[in-house]
């Protein structure tokens, strides 16, 4: 499932333009992957990404992966609800399971992303 | 899996050389761990044996390593019989597992104890039964021949109290008892001392690797196998550095996050004056903090009960 909304990485990250900050995840073929998550690593609040950079992990019982911020920007706010509910992420990837919003996001970087289409044809060419 | 029928008091006792165990005391139904060494008393494979009858073992052995196992294996004991390519597994593991095969119709696995086997009948197929597993809960190892397996599979799942698992959930259970792995924990570059099994060796008695693993007895020089357990519910991973102070000590072979203690678990090599229960280490990238910890790191399994 892969809404039309978001925007999608290479990495499997998802972000949604919510206005006055963006709102990032990992997507449902990513936890799927990743089987049960155990446990997610937040950055700091107020850390200034670029995009591209490592800015969260993510665990599950079979593997351990890096997330990487889909455009630079500076951290707002992190999903403090992970750190007790690692499983959100299986049960609501695009939802409850949010890793992080960015503000002062460089806008023209979305472009470089992937839409629902593309990322689902993405998907089906590297499984 | 691989499975070999050896039959005959003089093929058990060829095999019983290759083997660091007694094979010729082991009584009929009863199941018994062991492994065998090559010269250097390096792990070529670990093993459970099934003694059917008085006169026949059944020895089960692991996939990776087969080719080199059953030729080892048909070298001293001329009699083998390699049943692999003609033999299904399926485990029946958790608290349920014997009522489920009861109401299947086993009736002959009522009596086994923890590590005790039997021959039995389903369907007029002829299957073999072992109350072991690697899951540390009450459990139940069937081997089948092919023909047989799709059915008995479909009538197990039939029942509500069962669900297929994959190996990632055997994983999580193997590691929370502290099971090794062939191929990733222990391999034939390890001796059964440093995978610390040296408590299932027969030593008053000749096997294939004895002599090499008495001097390496002697001497102490090596690392050991030991648990680690994270703080939080970070997990430990396969070939992450483990540090002392700071310093390179050993290597993560197994990790990963144990649902039912609530924390990352695993195992690792190291010095084994750093080995002891409550050692402070830290492993990874990250510098994830660990500490050392005696196996089982599940202490409720019900494989005993």
């Amino acid at each position: 499932m892969y809404p039309e909304h978001l925007r999608y990485t290479t990495e499997h990250e998802w972000i949604r333009d919510d206005g006055e900050v963006f709102v990032v995840g990992v997507t449902d073929h990513a936890a799927e992957m990743l089987g049960d998550v155990t446990y997610v690593e937040l950055p700091r609040v107020g850390m200034a990404v670029a995009q591209g950079v490592e800015i969260a992990a993510v665990e599950s019982v079979k593997a351990a992966s890096d997330v990487y911020a889909p455009v630079g920007g500076r951290v707002a706010a992190v999903n403090e609800e992970l750190e007790a509910r690692p499983e959100l992420v299986n049960e609501d990837a695009y939802g409850e399971g949010w890793f992080l919003k960015l503000e002062g996001v460089k806008t023209a970087e979305m472009d470089k992303l992937m839409d629902a289409t593309a990322y689902r044809r993405f998907v089906a060419e590297n499984v | 899996m691989g499975e070999f029928l050896i039959e005959g008091d003089a093929g058990i006792r060829a095999f019983d050389r290759l083997v660091f165990s007694d094979m010729v005391g082991l009584r009929t139904g009863r199941c018994r761990y062991s492994s065998i060494l090559n010269e250097q008393a390096g792990i070529v494979d670990d093993i459970v044996v099934l003694k059917l009858d008085d006169d026949t073992l059944y020895v089960v052995t692991n996939a990776v390593p087969l080719t080199r196992v059953s030729e080892t294996i048909r070298s001293y004991t001329r009699t083998a019989r390699d049943l692999s390519d003609a033999t299904a597994k399926i485990d029946v593991q958790g608290p349920l597992s014997r009522q489920v095969l009861l109401k299947a119709g086993l009736k002959d696995i009522e009596p086994l104890k923890y590590y005790g086997c039997c021959r039995t009948q389903w369907r007029g197929g002829a299957i073999i039964v072992a109350r072991a597993g690697y899951t540390g809960e009450l459990g139940y190892e069937l081997y089948t021949p092919n023909d047989l397996a799709p059915a008995l599979w479909e009538e197990l799942l039939d029942y509500e109290e069962v669900e297929p698992a994959g190996l990632g959930a055997r994983d999580t259970l193997r590691m929370e008892m502290g099971y090794t792995l062939y191929g990733q924990d222990v391999d034939e570059s390890k001796t059964t001392l440093e995978a610390s099994m040296g408590q299932f060796v027969y030593w008053g008695r000749g096997f294939i690797g004895r002599d090499a693993l008495c001097l390496r007895k002697e001497k102490h020089d090596y690392q050991v196998r030991t648990g680690i357990r994270s703080k939080d519910r970070r997990s430990p991973r396969p070939q992450q550095e483990v540090r002392y102070n700071g310093e390179a000590v050993g290597v993560v072979t197994s990790g990963t996050y144990g649902p039912s203690v609530g924390c990352g678990v695993g195992m690792a090599y190291v010095p084994s004056d750093l080995a002891a229960p409550g050692t402070e280490l830290t492993v990874g990238p990250k510098d994830l903090p660990v500490e050392t910890a005696a196996f089982p790191f599940y202490k409720e399994g019900t494989c005993r009960n």
